[in-house]
């Protein structure tokens, strides 16, 4: 038994199936994965002395709301493992629409389930590096813009948040490479993905060694790629 | 003359601790007003309430025609007429010497991007700094970040200026292009109240002295009298433990 790259070669355009695949779902869900990581991080924060203080009347109610819906989410995502999301959403789900609201039929098929997998998994993780890096931003700062009258949403979108943003790059950049390598887990709700492909050529040739070396250089290569855009973003804010 | 700002019985307390004890307290327009004390006699506090950074526990205050205890909402309308100047600067590190400057204008004021730049240039000039305007904190001396917060702070063209220790942070040799730029400010004849352990600056720019002690106003009346011959062992002491 010796190393055959032939085997490789034979697999490669497969592989790059896969590859690409796996590049959609990252990207859909990193950008939902920012989008709602974001909200549920502000809201997290919401009338907290690190986003100017509490806020009075109607406001009030409405961001103790938000926050709790917030804290729910955040420790529900993080207390489960991302296959049983995927499970939940791809099997389940359709069971507990028929079952609330009895309307049947509705399901997803395996690619929007992993996009949405992976958006709601992110989110999560994302909420919470927003909340590290706003709480990072030096109260002083805070204050200096507070007395200058400044609206909290001034506050928020120019002195919070470019500071912040700046901060949370780093461990993005952390995030985005574990949700990359978690969408290999969607090879359970039958995703076509890099992982999917490896597994399926692997199945009619038996060549372990070829197929899953090729396969990891492929992870390897796209989350290099992730990691020198992310060293790329911190050196522009600079 | 008019009140610019009036304590009426003003207390403050952080939980269990009262810092302020029923402070009654009127400064008028164009006043420089030098507080000084020992630490934690409450003078960084009494300073805060001015511009609703602390939120009093009872009693009344009238800022600039506002009375600020229940009223959250016009916190914002006395923030745009009270310019501060913190410890440690506390500029915004993202932005260049001018875009800090050119901020309250274009964001509070509601000028246009290119009348805020002349305000900005203008001012950043009046503190010797035109030759930094596009420098970003990080590159300037702590003495050289504090006028452009003087700056920063100047821009909306306050009513009242405050200072929070504006000196402590720094080397002796930068505090004086500081309390240069502070005698001028003082001489524009915009109403500040100072908090410092400069006494020089309180016998130079200062037209009124508080000494604070355990939340009290113990002593307040002129700096040349008060430093010259203090009435108290008190102040006299503290005046002695600042190498005055």
């Amino acid at each position: 038994m010796s190393f055959e790259f032939h085997y490789i070669v034979e697999a490669f355009p497969s592989l790059i199936e896969g590859a690409k695949l796996t590049w959609y779902i990252t990207i859909f869900g990193i950008i939902g994965g920012l989008t709602l990581g974001i909200v549920a991080g502000i809201l997290r924060l919401a009338g907290t002395e690190a986003v100017g203080g509490e806020s009075h009347g109607i406001s009030r109610v409405f961001w103790m709301i938000g926050q709790k819906c917030s804290i729910t989410y955040i420790e529900l995502i993080r207390g489960t493992p991302i296959i049983v999301q995927a499970m939940f959403i791809y099997f389940a789900l359709p069971m507990l629409i028929e079952v609330s609201i009895g309307v049947r039929g509705v399901r997803f098929d395996g690619l929007t389930a992993a996009i949405i997998t992976i958006i709601i998994n992110a989110g999560a993780y994302i909420a919470e590096i927003v909340r590290g890096s706003v709480l990072s931003v030096n109260k002083g700062l805070i204050e200096a813009g507070m007395s200058m009258g400044i609206t909290r949403f001034q506050l928020i979108t120019s002195i919070i948040g470019p500071i912040a943003f700046k901060r949370s790059i780093p461990p993005l950049g952390n995030q985005f490479i574990i949700s990359l390598k978690d969408t290999s887990l969607f090879i359970v709700i039958g995703v076509g993905e890099l992982t999917r492909q490896g597994q399926e050529i692997m199945a009619s040739n038996f060549r372990a060694l070829e197929v899953w070396s090729a396969v990891a250089v492929c992870y390897l290569v796209m989350t290099g790629s992730l990691a020198l855009f992310m060293k790329y973003l911190e050196r522009r804010v600079e | 003359m008019s009140s610019m700002i009036e304590f009426k019985n003003v207390c403050k307390s952080f939980g269990d601790i009262e810092v302020l004890h029923n402070i009654d307290l009127s400064i008028a327009e164009k006043e420089v007003v030098v507080v000084v004390g020992p630490s934690g006699s409450g003078k960084s506090t009494l300073l805060r309430c001015i511009n609703g950074l602390e939120v009093v526990t009872s009693g009344d205050l009238v800022v600039n025609g506002i009375h600020l205890p229940g009223q959250k909402h016009l916190i914002r309308d006395i923030r745009k007429e009270v310019g501060m100047v913190f410890q440690l600067f506390y500029l915004f590190p993202h932005m260049t010497a001018l875009e800090n400057v050119a901020f309250g204008p274009k964001k509070v004021r509601g000028v246009s991007s290119a009348e805020a730049v002349e305000i900005a240039e203008h001012l950043l000039n009046q503190v010797g700094l035109a030759d930094r305007a596009n420098h970003l904190p990080s590159e300037l001396s702590g003495g050289q970040q504090q006028r452009v917060a003087i700056a920063r702070a100047m821009a909306n063209k306050p009513k009242i200026m405050l200072f929070d220790e504006p000196t402590s942070a720094l080397d002796p040799e930068l505090r004086e292009e500081v309390l240069n730029v502070m005698t001028k400010v003082a001489q524009e004849g915009i109403t500040m109240v100072v908090v410092t352990h400069e006494m020089s600056f309180a016998s130079k720019a200062g037209s009124r002295l508080l000494f604070m002690d355990e939340g009290k106003i113990a002593e307040d009346g002129d700096p040349h009298t008060l430093l010259k011959s203090p009435p108290s062992a008190r102040l006299k002491n503290f005046l002695r433990h600042v190498g005055y």
